[in-house]
């Protein structure tokens, strides 16, 4: 090969490389920055009156006479709104059968969008769930609301082959020639006197409960069970899986049973993790029965048995990288084997094992099949430690799957989604962070 | 090793935190359906707001609440279907007696996309539909396009009343028909799919879908109660035995004012 065609080579090679670094940065990119643009959004975003009133009345949360002193300035523009409803809904009355038919319905939707948009309104049955007392505690869904309050989307069917479309009809037009026209103009022009929004820092949502499944609140419990989950898991499998990989490395014979042993370790890291799940709820609920519904014990050792086989080879690596002369040195030294092993090698694997444990943390984290039967719920408080051997708890992974696709608001809750799949993302930075600050920690001991 | 002994005494504390704050708490656990998830996650709420107790609620499937009654891991299983006889005897044989309560009744909406010109079928064009029979919306007065069918996973008790209101026997649901695992997620993919046609309960329908009259009823509260609209339901709590305690208190709630209000403010029907 010539001198000329080499370089060609070398230079392309180089620029596939290149290339398809910046496309997976590319890729990540488009993966991170809607999560973290939309999951800080369920921490900092524009809060309605509706958001403090809902945290002053579920939490007790914030200042009672500065509250007072906004619904009081909110209320001025509301009362406007009330009374043009009440001017017509007396006009509603007077009006002959037919036109009365005609407008109830058409004022039945006016009424419940306006619900949805600022809360009750008077004449309201009080409601039992949360989700009805409060109108939109968010701007951006209260200017969402607010157009569906000014339009009504309609559907136009004049094509009989084709898929209809949609277009927009003014309520206001609707309503023309009676009272109610001109609430439309009105809460438009004072929606931000009605709502009164502010930048609001909401740091409850990492620490409050949820409140009426997950539509206000916070997501602690979550938080709080994938923590138990992601350590309970570890505690199990960290220490055995060591121990097996000293066994693996110092005591095993290579023979026809260790290799069988290596093998079936190999095949059991390549599990689906849905396996686990399902063996989990068999082996540990419903046979050994370590407690007696899901719980987070039962949840934790069936995540330990997922993580075991990573930890295992993680641990036999770094053991089996330690210089053979360390070990020498310390049997010449007359040494017992068991001496050997806690004092030198495993001391000096130990940044390594930690590694594998590590990425192992992550995943435990993580992972949504194997609790789906043993551990996760859709929503239930935060447990107490002592709750851990017999109560399942709500997770992150599971109820991010729960919000996306089961909850019956999903589409209203798309922050609260974004939200807990940010704080995921952030447990498992802040597992590897601290778990690589301990292995510099130890690195650092060892070389000193 | 100091670093083993840190783990050891972090271990030991633990341990010693879980064993003194341990104490007899009464807690509720419940299992089942989709359909039901929304009524027992707002009793759960409440119970808990005003009684103290811990309630935990996972939707799984009718058919896996049923497994945990007969496993004895739950306490309350939902259901938005009868016990099958199967189920009972698997429990007779566990010694476990399941007791059903009815907490609510439930139309099953037949949903389509809002821009899907047809507004109603009847019984016969919805089994039709499903067994692929008719494939385009053509054929039953709608635009040219072929029919997206969306039904529920085996496990789902929405699954099996819908096989029994609407297909009847020996009528098995289309090959090709696409299976999502829980009402939101059907009505999401009918939400998202111009051409699709699915079925949800009435609790979950909002104006992302199009709720079809079937044979000339619209369902609705009212049609639902008086038993016009031909493909409704009661949905289930079972309880193992006769419920006591807490778990008495719980299953009344369906039975109180406040418990009823929750259940026509989530758009479910009383019974």
């Amino acid at each position: 090969m010539n001198v000329g065609t080499r370089k060609i080579l070398n230079r392309s090679f180089t620029a596939v490389g290149i290339g398809s670094i910046v496309v997976m940065g590319i890729a990540l990119l488009i993966v991170i920055v809607p999560i973290i643009y939309n999951g800080v959004g369920a921490v900092f975003f524009t809060g309605t009156i509706e958001h403090r009133n809902m945290l002053y009345n579920e939490f007790g949360e914030g200042d009672e006479a500065e509250l007072a002193k906004q619904n009081a300035a909110a209320g001025v523009y509301r009362k406007e709104v009330y009374a043009m409803l009440a001017g017509f809904e007396a006009e509603l009355e007077a009006m002959e059968s037919e036109r009365q038919q005609e407008f109830r319905s058409k004022y039945g939707s006016v009424r419940n969008a306006l619900t949805a948009l600022m809360g009750p309104l008077p004449g309201d049955t009080g409601a039992m769930l949360t989700r009805f007392k409060y109108g939109q505690t968010r701007w951006e869904k209260a200017e969402e609301k607010l157009h569906e309050f000014l339009y009504e989307a309609k559907w136009d069917y004049s094509d009989p082959d084709a898929m209809a479309k949609e277009y927009y009809v003014s309520r206001a037009a609707e309503f023309e020639g009676t009272s109610l026209v001109k609430i439309f103009p009105y809460v438009e022009k004072h929606l931000e006197e009605i709502m009164r929004p502010e930048f609001t820092i909401y740091l409850g949502f990492l620490t409050d409960s949820s409140v009426d499944s997950h539509i206000f609140g916070g997501i602690w419990p979550e938080i709080q069970g994938t923590f138990f989950l992601a350590i309970g898991a570890m505690l199990f499998a960290f220490p055995l899986g060591v121990i097996a990989a000293v066994y693996f490395t110092e005591y095993a014979r290579e023979g026809l049973f260790t290799s069988m042993l290596r093998s079936a370790n190999s095949t059991l890291a390549g599990v689906p993790s849905i396996v686990f799940g399902l063996f989990g709820l068999a082996f540990f609920i419903n046979t050994l029965g370590v407690s007696e519904s899901k719980s987070v014990l039962a949840g934790s050792l069936t995540l330990a048995i997922m993580i075991l086989p990573t930890i295992i080879r993680a641990a036999e690596e770094a053991i089996l990288s330690v210089p053979r002369t360390y070990k020498e040195a310390s049997l010449s030294l007359g040494s017992t084997k068991w001496n050997t092993i806690m004092t030198v090698i495993l001391p000096a694997a130990l940044p390594g094992i930690i590694t594998g444990g590590v990425i192992s943390l992550g995943r435990a984290a993580g992972e949504t099949a194997p609790i789906i039967f043993t551990a996760a719920v859709s929503v239930g408080s935060a447990i107490g430690l002592a709750d851990v051997f017999s109560s399942p708890t709500p997770a992150l992974s599971w109820n991010i799957y729960n919000l996306a696709s089961e909850h019956e608001a999903a589409a209203e809750i798309r922050h609260v989604q974004y939200g807990m799949v940010l704080a995921l993302v952030g447990i498992v930075l802040l597992l590897n962070l601290s778990a690589i600050l301990l292995r510099a920690r130890i690195s650092k001991k060892l070389k000193g | 090793m100091n670093f083993f002994k840190k783990i050891l005494f972090g271990a030991a504390v633990l341990g010693f935190m879980a064993g003194g704050t341990a104490e007899a708490k009464s807690k509720i656990v419940m299992d089942g359906s989709t359909t039901v998830g929304p009524i027992a996650k707002s009793f759960a709420a409440y119970f808990t707001k005003t009684k103290g107790v811990q309630v935990t609620v996972s939707e799984s499937g009718s058919g896996n609440g049923a497994k945990s009654i007969i496993n004895g891991t739950c306490d309350i299983a939902n259901m938005s279907r009868a016990m099958k006889s199967k189920e009972a005897a698997a429990a007779k044989a566990k010694g476990v007696n399941p007791v059903e309560h009815i907490v609510a009744l439930d139309g099953m909406a037949i949903v389509v996309h809002p821009s899907n010109r047809v507004n109603k079928l009847t019984k016969t064009q919805v089994r039709d539909i499903y067994t692929g029979k008719v494939t385009n919306w053509s054929q039953v007065g709608g635009p040219n396009a072929s029919i997206v069918k969306i039904q529920r996973e085996s496990n789902s008790g929405t699954q099996d009343t819908f096989m029994s209101l609407v297909m009847g026997k020996g009528n098995p649901v289309s090959k090709r028909a696409e299976t999502q695992a829980s009402n939101g997620a059907v009505k999401n993919r009918v939400a998202s799919t111009p051409a699709a046609i699915g079925f949800i309960g009435l609790g979950f329908t909002d104006n992302s879908v199009k709720a079809l009259s079937i044979d000339g009823v619209k369902p609705s509260v009212e049609t639902v109660k008086d038993g016009t609209y031909p493909i409704s339901r009661p949905l289930f709590m079972y309880t193992n035995g006769q419920p006591t305690g807490v778990v008495k208190e719980f299953i009344d709630l369906k039975d109180t004012s406040e418990g009823q209000r929750m259940i026509s403010e989530l758009g479910y029907v009383n019974k």
